[in-house]
Formats: C-alpha cells, sequence, structure tokens
C-alpha cells in the first residue's frame, strides 16, 4: 500500500530486492577486537531505545557469563571504540552491567539435554573450563569440571578481589551451570589425564590458568613477610585474615598488584605503596583501577625497583634503586635502567610480590610445554600433543583475561565437538567485512561533542572500610544517554547501484558530516568508515538510490508504520492521529515520553530511529490510512547532529503543501522538538490534537449536510 | 540540464479524470536531479494522488509507478512496453521531451505531462536552479565573458546594459543581478573590455527555423561539410 520501493525497468529492480535482504554492514572496531566478538553495537544501540531485555538477548547470544564480564572485563572494546577520536569512547562494559541488572540476567534460566554418550573432563574450574562446560552442555555432551581448590571460579573466586566482583555474581553463574547438568567436582586436584581417560572420559579439556608467582630473583626473596601477591589474593579470597601489619609494600604495575594493594588497603592496613619499575604511562593495570587506588590513599612509586630485602627486628628492610626509561624493548615498551648511586631504603611490615604468574603443571599430564612454562596447542584446533588432549586459557596463554580464557572456551567447545563426531574442524569464517580506518578530521569536526558518562562509584570513604563492589550501576537515563553517543559505526548508508544514482549531488550537499564525495571517474562514494548512518541522504535521494546497510534499519519505519496503521483502523476510535517520534529512550530520553498518550486517546506512535529517517511519503501514507492528523517528535538538544529539526521541518513543509493542494488543511500535520521540558511539548500536543479533534468534527458535519 | 516543476496536483488530477489505469513514470535523468521527477517524486506523487481519491472519496484510478533512466530514448522505454500495455494512460514526469518521446513510442497511448519543463540551468545550491541557456543556437558566450545576456538580462538585449541599471542590479527587480554589469566586471578583470565596444546586430529568434536537427553522422557519399 505505501510507496514502496517499487521494482523498475532499469533491470536492477531484481538485484535491488536481493540487496534489501542482505547485511552489508560492516563489524565495528569494538566487536573485532572483543575475544567473544560481541554484538556491541548492536546492544548499545537495544540500550539507547531503552528495549533493554533485547539487549541482554543479544548479549547472552555472545557471551556465557554476561554479569561476571559486566564487573571485571577489561574492554579493550572501549580502546578500539572509533568515539575515542572525538572525545572519549563508549562506556561499553557499564552499559553491559545495566543491561545484565535491568534486564533481570540473575532470572535467566539455562537448561541442556544430554544427546551424547561420551564424557568430557575439564581440569580447572576458571573462567575457560566453565565457558567450555557451558557450551559442551549446550551441545548435550556430560561434562565433569575438576577443581583443585574447595570453591569454583578459578581466578575469579580466588584472585579478583570481591570488591570488584561480588561473589553473588559468581554464585549464580556457577549455579547456573550445575542447573544444565555440568557434575563439579571440588577439592580435586588432576595429577593424571591417563587417569581420567581410563575414568572414561574421552577428551580432556586442560585449564589449569597459571598460579605460580614468578620470583623476583633479588637477595633475601625467601625472607619471613615477603608474600606472593597471588597467594595473597587467594587466602583472603578463601576467607582468611592474614595479618600485614602497618606498613605494606607492593611490588609490579598489573592488576594482580593494584588488587593486592588495594586489598591490603580493606584489610586495614595503614600505609600501602607500590613499587612501579617503569612509569604511569607504561602501566598494564586498568587506568580506571590506578586511578582508583590513588583515591584510597596509595601511594603509588614510579620508576623504583627493590634490589634487596633484609629483615631486621621482625620488620623488612627493602632497598630500592630508581629507574630512568631507556631503549624499548621487545614488547615496544620502554626498558627501566637503574641509576646508578640512587639506592634508597623503605621499612615495610610486609612486601608482597606481584611481577607475574606461570602455568603450574604436574608432569604427569605429558603435554609439551613452551615458553613461560605454557602448554602448547595448535591455535586452530586447540589440541595438545595427546590424542584428545585440548588446552586453552592462562595456561596456554600465560597470564591474559577473562574474555580471552571465556572465547578459549567456547573454542574448544566446539573442537572438542568436532573430535567427538570426527569431523575437520568448522573453522568458522567473518563473513563480514571489518571496518578498518579512521574517522576523517573534517567528519569528526561535525560531530556533536557530548562527554562520557561514568557509572556512579563508591567515594573512597565509603569503599575502603570492607569489601563492597566499588563500582555501582546506571541509572535508566544516563545509561540510555550514554549509548546514545554510539556513533553506529559500519552501518551507515550505501549507493544500491551507481547506475542508478543520477549523480544530482544531492548527498554531497546536505551530508551533516560532508561524508559523500566524488571520486575520481565522477562517481559518488559514500565511504562506510565515515558515515555515522543518520538517514537524512536517503530520505533525501530524488533517485531513491541510497539505503541503509541493515536490512532492519531499512525497513523499520514502513513495517512499524504498517502495523500501527492496522491496529489504528481496527480501533474504534476515530479520529486518530499518528505521531512518528524518535525511540531513543523509548520516545527520547525523558521529554519525549510524556508524548505516550496510550492507543486509547486515539494517538499512534510509530517509534522511529532518529526523525531524521522519517520520509514525506511515510506521512502521507499514515494520511492515505486515515489518520486525521500526523506530527513528527525528535529530541532536539539530545539529538546526535544539529539539522535533524531543519530536514524535518523541509518534509512537513512538503506534505503541508501536498496537503493544501489536495484540499485539506496543511495545520494537519505538525513537527515537535522537545525543548527543556516535556510540559511544554505535552500542552503543545494537547493543542494539536484538539485542533485536529476540531477539524475532524467540522469535517464530518459537512459530510452530513453535503448528503 | 532540463529543469522543470511538478504540476498542481489538481491539474494532474483533472487531467488522468478520464483515466482508470495510470502509470506514473519517473525519468531517472534530468527530472531526478531537478527533484521533479525521480523515483522519490514518482513515489511522492503517487501517495498524493491515493490520498487525494481516499479524502474526496471520488475516483477509482489504480496507479503504477516506474521510473526508467531517461525517457528521450525509445531504448529506455522499450524496457517498460508491456507495463504501459496494461494502462490507460501515462502520467510521465520526464520533460517535455520524454513525453513526446512517450507519444512517439506508443502511437495508442494518452500521455500526460506531469511537469512543466521551464529551462535549461543549473544547481545554485541543493535544491535551488537557475535558468543559463536558451539553446538560441548561435553561441556568444566568447564575446560576454562567459555569462549569457539571452537568459540573464530581463529584456535579453545584445547590446547592454540599457538605462534600467541600477548598482548593479536590474531595474525589474532589485533582487537581480543586471547581466550586463555582471559581463562588464567579468570582462574588466579578463582584460578584455575592447568586446563591450562592439556592437551586435540584433537578433530575430522568430526566424530560427523549427524544428532542429543536428546530426554527427557523416553521410555515405563522404562529400562532408568541408
Ligand atoms: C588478581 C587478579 C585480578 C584479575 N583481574 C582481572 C580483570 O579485572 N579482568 C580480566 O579480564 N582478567 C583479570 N584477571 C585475569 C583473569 O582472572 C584470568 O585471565 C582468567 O581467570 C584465566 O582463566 P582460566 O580459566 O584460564 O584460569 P583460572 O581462572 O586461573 O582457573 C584455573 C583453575 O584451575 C584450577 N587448577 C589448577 N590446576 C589444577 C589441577 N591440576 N586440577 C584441578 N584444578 C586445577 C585452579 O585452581 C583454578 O581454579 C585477573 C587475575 C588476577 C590474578
Ligand atoms: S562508537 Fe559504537 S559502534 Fe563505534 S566502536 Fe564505539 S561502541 Fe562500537
Amino acid at each position: 500500500m505505501y510507496s514502496s520501493t517499487t521494482d523498475n525497468a532499469w533491470g536492477y529492480q531484481t538485484d535491488k530486492v536481493k540487496k534489501s535482504s542482505f547485511d552489508h554492514s560492516l563489524m565495528p572496531p569494538c566487536q573485532a577486537v572483543c575475544p567473544l566478538r560481541m554484538e556491541i553495537r548492536e546492544y548499545v544501540d537495544l540500550v539507547a531505545q531503552g528495549r533493554i531485555m533485547e539487549a541482554l538477548r543479544v548479549i547472552r547470544d555472545g557471551n556465557p557469563f554476561p554479569s561476571i564480564c559486566a564487573y571485571v572485563c577489561t574492554h579493550p572494546c572501549e580502546e578500539a571504540c572509533r568515539r575515542n577520536q572525538v572525545d572519549k569512547p563508549i562506556a561499553i562494559r557499564a552499559l553491559k552491567r545495566f543491561a545484565v541488572e535491568f534486564g533481570g540476567d540473575r532470572m535467566v534460566y539455562a537448561e541442556a539435554d544430554t544427546t551424547h554418550s561420551e564424557k568430557v573432563a575439564i581440569v580447572g574450574s576458571g573462567p575457560a573450563g566453565m565457558a567450555c562446560a557451558y557450551y559442551l552442555r549446550k551441545l548435550g555432551y556430560p561434562v565433569t569440571v575438576f577443581e583443585a581448590h574447595s570453591e569454583v571460579g578459578g581466578m575469579l573466586r580466588v584472585g579478583i578481589p570481591q570488591y570488584r566482583l561480588p561473589r553473588e555474581v559468581l554464585n549464580t553463574e556457577v549455579q547456573r551451570l550445575a542447573q544444565m547438568g555440568v557434575e563439579i567436582r571440588t577439592n580435586t586436584r588432576v595429577v593424571s589425564l591417563d587417569l581420567l581417560f581410563d575414568m572414561g572420559y574421552k577428551a580432556v579439556f586442560i585449564t589449569i590458568g597459571a598460579h605460580q608467582s614468578i620470583r623476583m630473583g633479588i637477595e633475601g626473596e625467601d625472607s619471613p613477610g615477603v608474600i606472593d601477591g597471588a597467594t595473597f589474593l587467594r587466602e583472603v579470597n578463601l576467607g582468611l585474615k592474614p595479618s600485614l601489619g602497618e606498613r605494606v609494600a607492593v611490588v609490579g604495575g598489573g592488576n594482580v598488584a593494584i588488587d593486592a594493594a588495594r586489598t591490603a588497603l580493606r584489610l586495614g592496613v595503614r600505609k600501602v605503596s607500590i613499587f612501579y619499575r617503569r612509569s604511569r604511562a607504561e602501566m598494564p593495570a586498568d587506568p580506571s583501577e590506578i586511578e582508583q587506588a590513588l583515591e584510597e590513599g596509595i601511594n603509588i612509586l614510579f620508576l623504583v625497583a627493590p634490589i634487596r630485602v633484609k629483615r631486621r627486628n621482625a620488620r623488612l628492610s627493602v632497598t630500592c634503586i630508581k629507574m630512568e626509561l631507556g631503549e624499548p624493548d621487545a614488547s615496544g615498551r620502554r626498558q627501566p635502567v637503574p641509576i646508578k648511586g640512587s639506592e634508597f631504603n623503605r621499612q615495610v611490615d610486609a612486601l608482597l610480590t606481584a611481577i607475574g604468574q606461570a602455568p603450574q603443571m604436574p608432569s604427569d599430564f605429558k603435554v609439551r610445554i613452551g615458553r613461560g612454562s605454557t602448554i602448547q596447542v595448535d591455535p586452530v584446533t586447540l589440541t595438545t600433543n595427546r590424542v584428545g588432549v585440548f588446552a586453552g586459557g592462562d595456561a596456554v596463554t600465560g597470564p591474559a583475561t577473562v574474555t580471552q580464557a571465556l572465547g578459549a572456551g567456547r573454542l574448544a567447545a566446539s573442537r572438542i565437538d568436532d573430535y567427538l563426531r570426527h569431523r575437520y574442524p568448522r573453522v568458522e569464517k567473518e563473513t563480514r567485512e571489518v571496518l578498518v580506518g579512521d574517522l576523517l578530521p573534517e567528519t569528526i569536526e561535525m560531530i556533536r561533542k557530548i562527554g562520557r558518562l561514568e557509572p556512579p562509584i563508591l567515594s573512597p570513604e565509603a569503599r575502603t572500610g570492607d569489601f563492597k563492589a566499588v563500582e555501582l550501576v546506571y541509572d535508566w537515563t544516563t545509561a540510555v544517554n550514554e549509548s546514545r553517543r554510539c556513533l553506529r559505526c559500519g552501518m551507515g548508508a550505501e549507493i544500491t547501484s551507481q547506475d542508478k544514482c543520477a549523480t544530482c549531488l544531492t548527498c554531497l550537499r546536505i551530508c551533516p558530516y560532508n561524508v559523500p564525495h566524488l571520486d575520481a571517474s565522477g562517481a559518488i562514494q559514500i565511504p562506510s568508515d565515515q558515515c555515522l548512518a543518520c538517514g537524512i541522504c536517503i530520505a533525501e535521494c530524488p533517485a531513491k538510490a541510497i539505503i541503509l546497510r541493515k536490512p532492519y534499519d531499512r525497513r523499520q519505519i514502513t513495517e512499524e508504520l504498517h502495523h500501527i496503521l492496522k491496529s489504528a483502523a481496527e480501533s474504534k476510535f476515530k479520529p486518530f492521529i499518528v505521531g512518528f517520534c524518535c525511540q531513543y529512550g523509548l520516545f527520547g530520553t525523558g521529554t519525549l515520553s510524556g508524548l505516550w498518550r496510550e492507543s486509547v486517546a486515539g494517538i499512534w506512535i510509530v517509534p522511529v530511529l532518529c526523525v531524521a529517517r522519517v520520509e514525506a511519503d511515510h506521512l502521507l501514507s499514515a494520511f492515505e490510512m486515515g489518520a486525521e492528523g500526523v506530527f513528527i517528535a525528535g529530541c532536539g538538544e539530545q539529538c546526535a547532529r544539529e539539522n535533524t529539526a531543519y530536514w524535518v521541518n523541509q518534509r512537513v513543509g512538503k506534505v503541508r503543501k501536498a496537503l493544501m493542494q489536495i484540499g485539506l488543511q496543511p495545520e494537519r500535520v505538525r513537527a515537535f522538538t522537545s525543548g527543556a521540558t516535556d510540559v511544554e511539548i505535552s500542552k503543545e500536543l494537547d493543542t494539536f490534537i484538539e485542533q485536529i479533534g476540531g477539524l475532524y468534527l467540522t469535517s464530518t458535519i459537512m459530510q452530513e449536510v453535503k448528503s | 540540464m532540463i529543469v522543470a516543476e511538478q504540476k498542481h496536483l489538481e491539474e494532474i488530477r483533472r487531467m488522468i479524470a478520464p483515466y482508470d489505469k495510470v502509470v506514473i513514470l519517473g525519468c531517472g535523468t534530468c527530472m531526478t536531479v531537478c527533484d521533479a521527477g525521480g523515483e522519490r517524486e514518482v513515489s511522492f506523487l503517487h501517495s498524493a494522488l491515493r490520498l487525494a481519491q481516499a479524502k474526496s472519496g471520488d475516483g477509482t484510478h489504480s496507479f503504477l509507478e516506474y521510473t526508467v533512466k531517461r525517457q528521450c530514448d525509445p531504448e529506455f522505454i522499450d524496457l517498460i512496453a508491456d507495463k504501459v500495455s496494461e494502462v490507460d494512460a501515462i502520467l510521465s514526469l520526464g520533460c517535455g521531451i520524454g513525453v513526446q518521446a512517450l507519444a512517439e513510442r506508443f502511437p495508442d497511448m494518452t500521455v500526460l505531462p506531469g511537469v512543466n519543463t521551464s529551462f535549461m540551468g543549473m544547481a545554485k545550491e541543493s535544491g535551488v536552479w537557475d535558468e543559463r541557456c536558451a539553446a538560441c543556437g548561435d553561441c556568444r558566450l566568447e564575446a560576454t565573458a562567459g555569462i549569457c545576456p539571452i537568459t540573464r538580462c530581463t529584456k535579453g538585449i545584445l547590446n547592454g546594459p540599457c538605462a534600467g541599471t541600477k548598482n548593479g542590479k536590474c531595474e525589474a527587480s532589485k533582487d537581480m543581478d543586471c547581466a550586463w554589469i555582471l559581463i562588464y566586471k567579468r570582462l574588466e578583470r579578463l582584460q578584455q573590455l575592447e568586446k563591450m565596444r562592439r556592437y551586435y546586430p540584433p537578433r530575430n529568434f522568430r526566424a530560427i527555423p523549427r524544428p532542429k536537427r543536428i546530426t554527427s553522422k557523416i553521410s555515405s557519399t563522404g562529400e562532408e561539410n568541408g
């Protein structure tokens, strides 16, 4: 019924139909760097629309334990996020936390049926082991997880402190595994794989992590009072309260060092310092965690390394030396070089070492070991030198991250499945092109700068007394506003066929970001790495030669309109009014939500992903289907760009002209832009509704008079 | 490029009144570029006509919509020949040339013009077009510094400016530049002011033989042009 893009006489019609159902979007950089390849752009957009449950579904599709990642993920996505080039990256992890909490992830029930008879043993219950167990259960295998410690979770349990990952969150996920029928055997250290095969297991996945602290190799390292950080954290996490004294120093610059220092503080240590041999810029720990440690009063000494420890009068005297940065080493970081004669002493009660860990392999495993005591595997199949034995996680990579471990676990599950089903490994090919290339300065200049909204955190005073979670969750409005900052990389506009393009230059002239340009041959190009998917050119292209790359985006307004009009036509309420409202944050954040009048009042709302995408045709279609009045309501200040209102008014003007020529009152169509308060726009809308009611009454009377 | 404007809806409705089945036919070249008859306008007009029909309660037209790449070439028109055989009239959103090309190609079909073909011109900015050429067949732009007095001078005089010029504007409208002042200034800039001193005899546009035809074919006898 609508002016659907009609088929055409140039022979590209079939081509176009094919194209319109095809996802041409590019993989955004956030997703490309995620070890789990999560659909970040999609769930961020769903949060922006206030569709939290759907956001959670997208998140759960890509991540077996999203609520864990919502707390501790090192978010490489945020480093890769292209909004970095404009102002600050999207707070992706905090948005995920919002989605899992507001979407009710705790309630999600996991089930699995056993469809295969081959039993699989998983050695180690860290994130890699848990993920592998989860996916193998989903595939229908009986799974047993063997864990040396008394509790499940690996470093999630014995490494990461509770103030960063509350144990209820971890427990929920562990319970879910049990719900799915994973057999969990704690306090069971596996010493021989042969034994597992003897017990009838057909495949083994080794994920024993990297728990052996690396030694500093300095004099006095074995003195009482020198404690390795990983052991210290494990003891605290398993409920012990080691007494450390008044003053503690931590050696190292990674997350383990920071966690050990902050944990010591929470155990009541008065003065905690960190010795790090490079400068702050090289520190591998998460910048926000360094910041939080400093806020809590932890003193970080940069360019300092201990060289000797002496125990005197039940205290430690640590001799340190100052460093300077020399040439970059193999890791690309500048190598610290000691400054001669710069030694100084520090008196502490305990020295915690946290300069790295390595896997601790039972010799009877008989698997090939490589650099840093890590297990050697084939990167595609994850197989070790032993038949039926697979390995992944920190045990293979050395200390890495939770998401990397989860990714390894997921991959292992499908490789073990291949192995048990006697298939060649199915190597998933990524069909989507990855978006590469930075935003151009010209594009950046035109993007509205909107600062990143950080999630709230407890004040240092409120958080250092115990192990309460430091980071809190967003409220609804903040989450929606933060997610609206996403640039929607790689889902922009494309020209359906150069043949159809009349090269009229409309897009080039009107793009708010100056993205389209002419190439050397005189053809229009819309670079996919610059387009921000506002959709203005699509509505304005006189040849209808431009479409959005995602099929859903292409159809959205027409489908929603069709759906709404059907319901409106069936409803007994007359007259009815159709409003095209910005869907972001459910009819715009805050302000527009006042437009929600329930269909009882005869107002039907077509949610749109930015009113810039509403075409003049859509407005006419609404009238044709019987609407007495039509309005567009967009978000003004909250909109990602400044000129949306201009284009909306152009289209409204065009429709008004057509209405007049048809003999209908042009007042029947209006554009609203939300101002500062909902009261204003609500009032304006009430006036509009009244007006339409009046027009309807007059026309009905006129009709009756006529007949 | 040829520039046109869509006709008033009322006029279009009056024209199509006798025909039940009408195809709205867009043109993918000039009419697309000047926003008068590309695929988007075809679709918009289609919606507007349906709405008008729904609101007035009279008329039972059914519409089809197509857009061809160029209505002024019969080969493109051929591509929709079978579609046209199903309708009672063609409402062309092509320029006057397109309408005639259709009429020639479909001798038994009514072809209605949906736009008023207005001039040959160029875009001043997005959505604004200005006339530039009158297709007079005897181009004098060399002498007038690339500014056409025939289209840009209200009076079309060849030896301007007239006495009506004032502060660089035309007496017909103070918003309109005097074409001859523009010519003068540009000649001055190009250091060709002597061209202003020449006299151009008036031309009788009525005497131009019509219809004109241009052929780039070399005649088979070989004794061409010379
Ligand atoms: C203090 C600290 C903080 C961290 N913070 C973060 C963070 O914020 N974000 C992040 O992404 N990553 C963080 N990490 C890293 C992250 O925790 C690890 O990369 C991840 O847990 C590795 O998972 P895994 O499954 O490979 O191994 P692990 O989590 O180490 O699990 C291995 C498990 O195997 C068990 N095991 C070992 N040997 C045997 C055996 N022979 N038999 C049975 N069981 C055995 C161990 O007891 C352990 O439970 C942190 C690490 C530490 C130490
Ligand atoms: S702006 Fe959005 S899509 Fe682009 S990288 Fe950041 S989160 Fe991903």
